[in-house]
Formats: C-alpha cells, structure tokens, sequence
C-alpha cells in the first residue's frame, strides 16, 4: 500500500507532560484526556488536581507520571488552591520578585466538580482568577468503585444505584455543569472529549489563552466503570458525541458556537446498547432518554445559530 | 496443632481470584471448618497483578490475620504471572502449585517442579468454551478441589449457585471438567529454580522521602512496568500500516513511536494492552494477538 506523507505525530508534541508508567486500567479515557490536555498545555503550568481516580494512579508515593509542578488537593479545594497559587504569584510580580509565567490549571473529577467542590469553582469563577478549570467527567466514583454522582446520568447502574427488582439505576438527571459554568459569565466554557483528540487540543489551548478563569468539560470514557471492553473507549466517546448525549460546543463571551454538527443525530440506543450500565433498561426508558436528548440538542442548536 | 491449610491465589485484577478465595472460604465453613479469605492489592487497576489468600482449619478458630507468606497450596490464575511474581516464594515443601497453562505438564515440571505437587491445567480453554469468558476462577477451583482435599464439591455446589445465580450451572460445569483435566505431577526431591529477573519494586524507606512527601524527580513513573498487565499484545502488518499515527494518538499509555522505519510500534515495557490500537486503526494493520511471555 502506497505510504501517505501525513503522519499525525507530526502535528502534536512527542513531549509528555504526563508520562507512561501511570497505574490507570487499561483503556482508560480519563488518562488519554489528561495526555492530550498536558500536550495542549506545554510545560509552563502548575497543575492542582482533586482527589479522584487520575490523582490515585498518577502519583503513587514514590512515583509521579507529571513532568510539571503538581500539587494534591483534597476533594473539594482545587479551584481554592488553584486561586490561591494565582493570587500569590500576583502578590509576588507586585513586590517585584516575579515569578515566570505560568498558567495555573485546576484538574478535578466529576465529583470534584460536580457535587463536592461545586462551591469553591462557583466562588473562584465569581472572583474572576486566572486560571484552567478541567473538568474529567467519566459519570460516576470510578475510584473508590462506582458509586453515582450527579454527573450519573438516567438509567445507569451503579454500585450504590443497582439496577434490580425495585431500583432502574440512576433515577436523576445528569446535572448541566457546563450551562453552571456558562452562567458565571466566564470568558470560555467548552465540552470536550478525547475521541476528536485535535478539537480537546485545541479548546484547552485556546482556554489557556484567555485570561480569566476558563472551563474545559471533559467526557472521559471508563471502560470498567462503564462496563465495556477496554478497547471500545474512543469508539463510545464518538457514539456519545455522534447521538447528541454529549455534543461538542464551546461558549466564548456568551457567544456559542456547535464544533460538530452531524446532519442527522444517531439514535441514542446506538450509544446506550454497548454499555453493561445500561443493559438492564426497557425500550420505555429508552425513548424517555431519546426525548430529553433531542429537546437538549435542538435547545443548543437553538442558542447557536442566534449566536 | 490443629491442621491448618493456607493457600495462596496468584490472579490479575478482574480475573476473580477474590471470589476463588471467598468460595473456597464457604465451602469449608459449610463444611464445618473455620476458614478466612482476604485480598491483596495496591491501587493498582484491572490487569494488575493481585493476591488472595485462604486459611483453612479443620476444627480451630484461626486466629492469625497476616498474610500468608508460606503457603501449603499456590494457585495461579493467570499464565503470564509465572514469569513477573515468584509464585513458589515461601511454598512448603510437600505442598502443591496449581497452574493455569495451555502447556504441557512436562514442560512445565522442568521450570516449576520442585519438592511440591504440582499440577497444570488448560482453565482458559475451558472458560472459554463453557463460560464465553476468560474468567477462570471457577475452574481453577475444579483443579484445587482434584490436588487436595481442603474442600469438597458438595458443599462448593451452594455457595457458587448463591454468587452466579442463573450462571451457576455453567460454573460447575467449569469446575467439574477442570477437575476431570488436571494432571498432577509427584514433587520432586529437588528443586532446580530457575533464576528470573523478577519485575521488583525498591521501596525508599520513609526516612529517605523529602518531607512533604514532596517527589522532586518529575515523571519518575517511567521506571514503573506497567507492561505487566497485560493480556494481548498489539501487533502491526506492515503491508497494511500507513504510517498515519492514529494508533499513537489515541495510545491512554502514550507509549507507541515510530520505529526507525518510521512504522509506529508499542513499547512493551509500557503497553497494558487495552487494544484501543486496534480498534481505531483505519486500515486494521494492528491485530491485539495472544501475549507470549518468554
């Protein structure tokens, strides 16, 4: 076969600001979407990061897979931290002993995001820092063995929502965290996922750009949390994205704009039917989801094409 | 002294070398023996490799908590394990070693045979036939229950149709043909063991850490084999590579590079062997094969 002059490594950095050697399973998500948001990134950050599956497996005592400063956190404080380490290199430029510059980039789970340290981002978007929030959404407590979130969404099983006789899993909603983060009037919210690895590169590039505090929404895939085999991780993030129950989009100043948009959405069983969380839900339940994610999207496609 | 019978369960994160230990436990407790089962393992993730352990008294409470670092009987549940954990660490001479290898007995006995009884069986095969999965805990028991008489079959038959319910059945079946399938071999007088580099790790005592904890080496996890973990290796068809890269973008280990040819390849110290690869590939040059250690 004729060899094509495009090779893709070409166009991102062999430099890894998150190495091989972390103790993520196999086919994790989570850990390509921190690759490629490190790679985004460059060197000249300083990571704080929450508690959560990513902090676990990166940075086993004595091992770390981070190249850059790289600070824990508990659950709740990372968007805290991240302000504070702001904050202090503002102080530090004004009595005249600067710091380089750097960009301060808070990473956390959906339960650091969603539901534990959904206060401290709320307060340090208010007060306007500047910094990266990435948000690593893989739908549940992947960590300590899948317990549900708010990030959970309808009809998933979980350890601490099983599907059975008397429960159908999951009996809420997904909470819209980027639309919390959007009404904070920040300069930058975007969704992601490591499925179309170019469009994360370039929102978390674009992200850190910006001054102000910026968002970036990261569905990362969990092949034992979700119950699917390693190898169908990017393969679902695209289903999710192709079915409209995790769409693309970034919101800049207000302003939103949809960064993959398919003619015609595929139905929403296409994603749920590879998924062991999902395998016990009825056709009912099924369309039940089918109609909130159309009335979703077409809200979205809405908002984007006024602009 | 009552008899005490310790065994100890070499398995991969997710093979279920947990629920192997567990349902040993029960048989003896409906047996009328006292029993303990417990696991081992770092927060390390599925495919990494784990320990279960069993005690086993005829008519005693135990009151030991420990680990066990010298066991009477040591079940392996995955082949690939055999050559990145000393499984006869601590084996008791007299004692057994239970293998789960698509190879023969007589091979094995010249790497593995030692003054212990030692047994080999094809479980995958097995599970793979009867259960669709390779889920070999349920057979494995089949090979413990033909090497020694610690449990019994009757009363496995309750506690595995408690845990798998409408599976149960197949289960059985598993460990009823592996019991049939086992070959056993006499110990030998002697052990020849083998010399192998063993994947260990050097833990730092805790005065030798910075205070803090502070890790002042960026990136040191390249030194950790992750490698280890990993069932089914990633292969490319140079006929059908294109050399566009997709394969080491979408790599979670970020682990493939392009050789000097310029075909990207996977660096196997790395590779978990997830077999994203694979799947993405456009032109399906990657096949994920059977991993062959040594």
């Amino acid at each position: 076969m004729e060899t094509l002059g495009i090779y893709v490594p070409r166009l991102v950095t062999k430099r890894q600001g998150f190495t091989p050697g972390h103790r993520a399973c196999s086919g994790c998500g989570e850990a390509l979407a921190v690759k490629l948001v490190m790679k985004a990134l460059g060197r000249n950050v300083i990571v704080v990061m929450s508690t959560g599956c990513m902090e676990v497996i990166s940075t086993q005592l004595p091992y770390t897979a981070w190249e850059v400063p790289w600070i824990h956190t508990l659950f709740e404080n990372s968007a805290i931290v991240a302000s504070g380490i702001e904050a202090g290199m503002k102080a530090l430029n004004r009595k005249g002993t600067p710091l380089p510059k750097a960009k301060v980039v808070a990473i956390g789970g959906d339960g650091a995001t969603f539901d534990i340290g959904l206060g401290a981002i709320s307060g340090a978007f208010e007060r306007g820092h500047d910094f990266l929030y990435v948000c690593l959404d893989n739908e549940a407590y992947m960590n300590t063995g899948i317990q549900r979130s708010s990030a959970t969404p309808f009809g998933a099983s979980t350890t601490t929502q099983p599907a059975g006789k008397v429960s159908m899993g999951q009996s809420t909603w997904k909470k819209n965290m980027p639309a919390i983060a959007i009404a904070h009037d920040i300069p930058y919210v975007a969704t992601a996922c490591p499925s179309y690895p170019f469009d994360l590169m370039n929102k978390v590039k674009k992200a850190a750009e910006i001054e102000g505090p910026t968002y970036v929404h990261i569905l990362s895939v969990c092949p034992t949390g979700w119950r699917i085999p390693t190898d169908m991780t990017i393969r679902l993030g695209r289903l999710a994205v192709e079915t409209g129950v995790f769409p693309l989009y970034e919101v800049e100043n207000g302003k939103y704009t949809l960064n993959y948009d398919p003619p015609r959405l595929r139905p929403v069983e296409d994603y749920l039917k590879p998924q062991g969380r999902f395998r016990h839900l009825t056709p009912k339940m099924v369309k039940k989801i089918q109609q909130r994610v159309s009335v979703e999207y077409a809200s979205l496609k809405e908002k984007a094409a006024s602009g | 002294m009552d008899k005490l019978t310790e065994i100890r369960w070499h398995g991969r994160g997710g093979q279920g070398a947990v629920t192997s230990a567990e349902l040993t436990a029960l048989a003896a407790i409906k047996e009328g023996k006292f029993a303990q089962a417990f696991p081992s393992f770092g927060p390390e993730r599925r495919g990494a490799p784990v320990l279960a352990f069993n005690r086993i008294s005829e008519s005693e409470h135990i009151r030991v908590r420990s680990a066990v670092t010298q066991p009477d009987i040591v079940v392996v549940l995955d082949p690939g394990l055999l050559y990145i954990v000393d499984v006869t660490s601590g084996l008791k001479d007299g004692g057994a070693l239970i293998i789960n290898s698509s190879k023969k007995l007589v091979d094995i006995k010249l790497e593995f045979g030692g003054p212990w009884q030692l047994a080999v069986v094809n479980a995958t095969t097995i599970a793979l036939e009867l259960l669709k999965v390779p889920i070999v805990n349920t057979t494995m028991l089949g090979a413990l229950l033909k090497v020694s008489d610690a449990i019994k079959l009757d009363f496995l038959l309750e506690p595995i149709e408690e845990r798998f319910g409408k599976l149960a059945q197949r289960n059985i079946e598993a460990c009823k043909r592996a019991y049939e399938e086992t070959s056993v071999a006499e110990p030998s007088p002697t052990s020849k063991k083998v010399e192998r580099a063993y994947a260990k790790e050097s833990w730092p005592s805790w005065q030798e850490l910075a205070p803090g904890f502070v890790v002042t080496e960026p990136g040191n996890a390249r030194s950790y084999r992750t490698g280890d973990w990993r069932a089914q290796c990633p292969e490319w068809n140079h006929d059908r590579c294109i050399k566009c890269g997709i394969c080491s973008l979408f790599c979670p280990e970020d682990c493939i590079r392009p050789n000097e040819r310029g075909y990207p390849e996977a660096d196997l110290y790395y590779c978990k062997g997830c077999g994203i690869c694979a799947r993405e590939c456009w032109t399906q040059a990657i096949t994920m094969g059977e991993e062959v250690k040594e």
